[in-house]
């Protein structure tokens, strides 16, 4: 029996197999503007990939922003309730995971048994989440999956004192005025951003191991600057922007 | 001037200087607002400290307060938790804002320090009753501190501290004066760091070298220049940067309505009367803060009186993000000065972060076109 | 939205309190044709005096539930803002303040007050706001000072709250010109403590399981123990309510179709949403049977004594829930919990009420380590809708519920 989770964020739309208690695959592709066109483009792409067909999945559970719009999915969930769920299933001795996507960051703090005991997410402004970054990679004109390498090559992270998107924004346009260096503006804007983010696991007293998952992961200077806020290592796996999408598929095998 | 770089540097480093107070045995209550009876903690043998905010991130404070608190009270929470502020050894907590209400909460649930004391002054200050609840306020807090002095709180301590604190006040007053008259005899930062030190210093040699300032500055000349003459209204404005770039954009500022200012020095104290009812009175009659109630027009009329008084050319109000009192009164005292044909100009500050640039553009165009 | 409530569930009372308050308001309106004056009144003031004095009592923080609730607080604070007032502030005084000066509204305004009359037990807040009314009407303010008691209600406090509570009757009786009634006061007093026990009567019947009301029934049946607090139409319908909601228990009929579990909320309610957060709980089951809002009218009942009202009204004006330490109400809350055998911890951060909301993440603190329960908190503001966004507290009410219901299966 086949089970299928589809994640459609803000900006990437997912999608996970799993089979028993294994991992059959995933897939990602960008949301655009109609999350169930993403939602079922993704799912056939991921049933492509992995070579079965519809008829084979036994029961589809849908999440993230645009998961009411997936209206072939047995039902829905949380992202916080799939991310929690997949990264136990990925790593058993998970107890905290930090997700940062596109809208929302979260922190969540998991029981011995994989179950969510509690959970922090920014407020309504876009600091700390991956918008935040996308602006900032907008406003210094580099692309966003270079911010990482950037990031790495800082010898003086600049300081960035608002937390407000906007305020940040002209914030860094003034440094670049100012000709500070790249690297280091880039540097402090994930330093900005993983301030806010560590406020949310300090907020629900975060335990160790922690997973990092979510788009976000695949930016290494991001881990840098939150591992040194955080003060400890994060874990980040092959599957961090699939993560939730995996839950919810085996939640969906559990339905 | 030498006595000016005492305190500048009294002020850089806060904790530094608390430390040489602690070399003297002597214990340090940090207060919160202009309304904390520091005569009294003075008296009991202790050094009244005006607590400001580090300015640094908001970390552990991000736990207990909501983003839309002001930055003093979250800043000075979060300087509490992370330890910056140890060399305490208590606090004291004067009723003022819902703010600084729920602070006092939380930081008395936290009990970081030894002594800790809620003043709870009344709201009204303009009736019989409330003068005698201030009263029996005072005298309840003076019994608070002299158990945790251990020892009796004399009238002729209380005399003596109301002696020095207004020879303080005087002193203030007086280089105030001396800059409304003479402006730009001395330098806005150089005003704010005098103000900032006469609340954290050890008043003894506040009140020795404040003289001596005075002295010297009225025997300077009248400096050559011809800024335009503002004053600064909020709550408090704790930057010296601010002061430097209202003089940069052709400003001199002659008076302010701030806690960190004349709100907080004005007003002597009655030196032959009954030294509680004499504070009472004092803390009654003083230059009201919004946080409080004489009647519903009292800033008003006040602003006015001082802008005039100080031949101001414009008022900049410094508020403080999400500082609800002075917020409620912009509108009004705004619609007053306008009404005298006194220009304003309205600054949203948060103390983490200033974006100077911004703000001396803003500056210029102000005193530009007033 | 079609109204998923069947005719089973509705609540027969809830007809009768819209005449009553429809009556109210046109009383009020036109006190001015019918030689009475009005007073403008903070919720938590002590209205018994006015009411004794046959002054109409007018409630601006009501109206301000009514502009949220029907959606138009947020034309009313821009336009506040467009004043000059922050958007940081309450949206009760900002929409208040704007309103008198657009008249604008679900009812145009509220009728002019003579007088304005403010009690400081819930906020600073208040204090800043009647005195920009003060200004714009131009007529007495009377301030109650009702100092905070972080631990504890001293001498010092008793003596001065109670000394105000005779100059208020000077104050009222210099500006009807006429001599206070304190034998009517007695009867009023009567009235009031008859009408507060009744009230939470009716607000105890939700601990029944399942709850006959939900919260949502509460923030509505409030408006007349705040408005017409210490008369007989009050203490009737409160009767009828309570009745009403005795039968509903015997008959077995709940709020909420399959209550399964049982919600508490803190803070004021999120005006213009309600209707959607009632029927996003419902839909999972889920019942919000108390909150923390409702009862404050009742909660400092303990301190009154019908029999000495004036004496005893000093204590219990001075003690009600905001005007004590987050401590007590953190004790207040645990008491709730088990009173009421919640589940989940809902609470408001509420960008307009500073008092109430700065120590709720203490309280939630308290409540996680003393009860195990899952504690949500949403951030929106009462009546600016600017400030709440749908999809993400969409996505934290139905995280939150999935972690109940993993808890209790
Ligand atoms: S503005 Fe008011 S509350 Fe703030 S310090 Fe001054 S007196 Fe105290
Ligand atoms: S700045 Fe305003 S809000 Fe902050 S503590 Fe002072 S009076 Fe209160
Ligand atoms: S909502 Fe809060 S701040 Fe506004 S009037 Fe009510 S108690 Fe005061």
């Amino acid at each position: 029996m086949i089970y299928a989770g589809i994640d459609i964020g803000s900006s990437t739309a997912k999608a996970a197999l799993i089979k028993k208690n294994r991992l059959l695959g995933t897939h990602v592709i960008p949301t655009g503007y109609n999350p169930l066109n993403a939602g079922i483009t993704v799912f056939e792409a991921v049933l492509e990939k992995v070579g079965v067909s519809k008829i084979d999945i036994t029961a589809i559970v849908s999440t993230g922003y645009g998961r009411a719009s997936v209206n072939f999915a047995d039902t829905a969930m949380t992202e916080i309730i799939c991310h929690g769920t997949g990264a136990h299933f990925m790593n058993p001795d998970i107890r905290g995971i930090i997700d940062v996507g596109g809208q929302d960051s979260k922190a969540i703090l998991l029981d011995k048994n994989g179950q969510v005991e509690n959970f922090a997410m920014n407020d309504k402004c876009a600091a700390g989440t991956g918008r935040f970054i996308e602006v900032m990679a907008n406003a210094l004109e580099v692309e966003l999956d270079q911010m990482g390498d950037f990031s790495l090559k800082a010898d003086k992270p600049s300081k960035i004192s608002s937390i407000c998107t906007v305020f940040a924004e002209s914030e860094v346009i003034s440094m670049i005025a100012g000709l500070q260096k790249r690297e280091n503006i880039i540097a402090g804007i994930h330093e900005s951003a993983a301030a806010r983010v560590a406020i949310l696991a300090f907020k629900i007293n975060i335990k160790e191991p922690v997973m990092m998952t979510g788009g976000v992961a695949k930016n290494k200077g991001m881990i840098t600057a939150l591992e040194k806020r955080l003060g400890f290592e994060l874990i980040v796996g092959d599957f961090a922007q699939e993560n939730g999408a995996i839950g919810a598929a085996v939640l969906a095998s559990r339905l | 001037m030498k006595e000016i770089k005492i305190f500048h540097d009294a002020t850089k480093d806060v904790s530094a200087f608390a430390d040489k107070i602690k070399a003297k045995q002597k214990k340090i209550v940090g207060t919160l607002c202009s309304y904390a009876p520091e005569e009294l903690i003075y008296a009991a043998g202790f050094h009244p400290m005006r607590l400001f905010s580090s300015k640094s991130d908001i970390i552990l404070a991000e736990q207990h307060l909501q983003t839309y608190c002001c930055s003093l009270v979250r800043g000075v929470l979060e300087d509490s938790l992370s330890g910056r502020l140890d060399f305490l050894d208590g606090t004291v907590f004067p009723h003022t804002c819902d703010s600084i209400q729920r602070l006092s909460d939380i930081w008395r649930m936290k009990g970081r320090y030894e002594f800790f004391a809620d003043v709870v002054l009344p709201v009204k200050l303009n009736t019989q009753s409330a003068k005698i609840y201030m009263v029996d306020v005072l005298t309840k807090f003076k019994k608070d501190l002299e158990i945790a002095a251990g020892r009796e709180i004399t009238d002729t301590d209380l005399r003596e501290s109301i002696k020095k604190f207004n020879l303080i006040r005087k002193n203030l007053s007086k280089i105030y004066a001396l800059q409304s008259q003479k402006p730009g005899i001395i330098k806005g930062a150089d005003l704010y760091t005098i103000v900032k030190g006469s609340m954290v210093m050890d008043r003894d040699e506040v009140a020795d070298l404040l003289p001596a300032i005075a002295a010297n500055i009225e025997k300077m000349d009248t400096p050559e220049q011809n800024g335009k003459r503002i004053v600064v209204s909020g709550s408090i404005c704790d930057s010296p940067d601010i002061y430097t770039a209202i003089e940069a954009a052709g400003g001199v500022i002659v008076g302010d309505d701030l806690c960190t200012g004349q709100r907080w020095f004005e007003g002597q104290i009655l030196e032959d009367e009954e030294p509680l009812t004499a504070i009472a009175t004092r803390y009654m009659d003083r230059i009201i803060c919004p946080a409080k109630h004489s009647s519903a027009t009292a800033r008003g009329e006040n602003m006015i009186s001082l802008a005039k008084k100080n031949k101001a050319d414009g008022v900049v109000f410094m508020l403080l993000k999400f500082c609800d009192p002075h917020a409620f009164d912009y509108p009004y005292l705004k619609e007053f000065l306008e009404k005298e044909n006194i220009k304003t100009l309205l600054i949203e500050m948060d103390d983490q972060q200033q974006n100077l640039g911004q703000l001396s553009t803003r500056f210029e165009t102000f005193i530009h076109y007033i | 939205m079609p109204d998923k409530l069947s005719d089973k569930r509705k609540i027969k009372c809830a007809k009768k309190m819209r005449d009553i308050m429809t009556t109210y308001y046109l009383d009020a309106m036109t006190a001015e044709q019918n030689n009475k004056q009005v007073a403008w009144i903070t919720s938590g003031g002590p209205v018994e005096p006015l009411v004794a004095m046959d002054i109409i009592p007018v409630y601006p923080e009501n109206h301000g539930a009514m502009i949220g609730a029907s959606k138009m607080g947020e034309d009313l604070c821009t336009k506040a803002e467009d004043m000059g007032y922050s958007s940081d502030l309450c949206s009760y005084a900002r929409t208040d303040i704007s309103c008198s000066v657009v008249k604008g509204g679900p009812i145009g305004g509220l009728p002019k007050p003579d007088m304005l009359i403010c009690c400081n037990n819930i906020c600073g807040t208040v204090l800043k706001w009647y005195e920009v009314q003060a200004r714009f009407y131009k007529v007495p303010l009377f301030i109650l000072d009702t100092p905070i008691c972080h631990t504890r209600y001293s001498p010092e406090i008793a003596k001065y709250v109670r000394a105000q509570i005779d100059e208020y009757i000077v104050f009222l009786e210099k500006i009807t010109k006429r001599n206070f009634d304190y034998e009517k006061m007695a009867q009023v007093g009567k009235l009031a403590y008859k009408s507060q026990m009744l009230w939470q009567k009716v607000l105890n019947t939700t601990a029944r399981n399942p709850s006959p009301m939900s919260a949502f029934d509460a923030f509505f049946f409030l408006a007349l123990i705040v408005t017409l607090r210490g008369t007989q139409i009050a203490v009737d319908f409160y009767k009828d309510l309570l009745e009403e909601m005795e039968q509903r228990i015997k008959d077995g009929i709940s709020m909420v179709p399959n209550e399964k579990y049982r919600l508490l909320w803190d803070n004021l309610p999120i005006w213009y949403r309600l209707k959607w957060l009632s029927n996003k709980f419902s839909d999972h089951n889920a019942c919000l049977v108390a909150d923390t809002y409702t009862s404050a009218w009742c909660s400092a009942i303990k301190y009154t004594d019908e029999n000495n009202f004036l004496d005893s009204i000093a204590e219990a004006y001075t003690r009600i829930y905001l005007n004590i330490g987050v401590d007590q109400m953190a004790d207040q809350v645990l008491e709730m919990i088990k009173f009421y055998d919640i589940n989940g911890l809902v609470m408001h951060s509420n960008r307009s009420c500073k008092p109430y909301s700065f120590g709720q993440m203490d309280i939630m603190k308290i409540v996680r380590e003393k009860t195990n329960i899952p504690v949500l908190m949403i951030e929106a503001d009462m009546v600016d809708p600017r400030n709440f966004s749908q999809s993400q507290v969409e996505t934290r009410i139905d995280a939150f519920m999935e972690i109940i219901k993993q808890r209790n299966s």
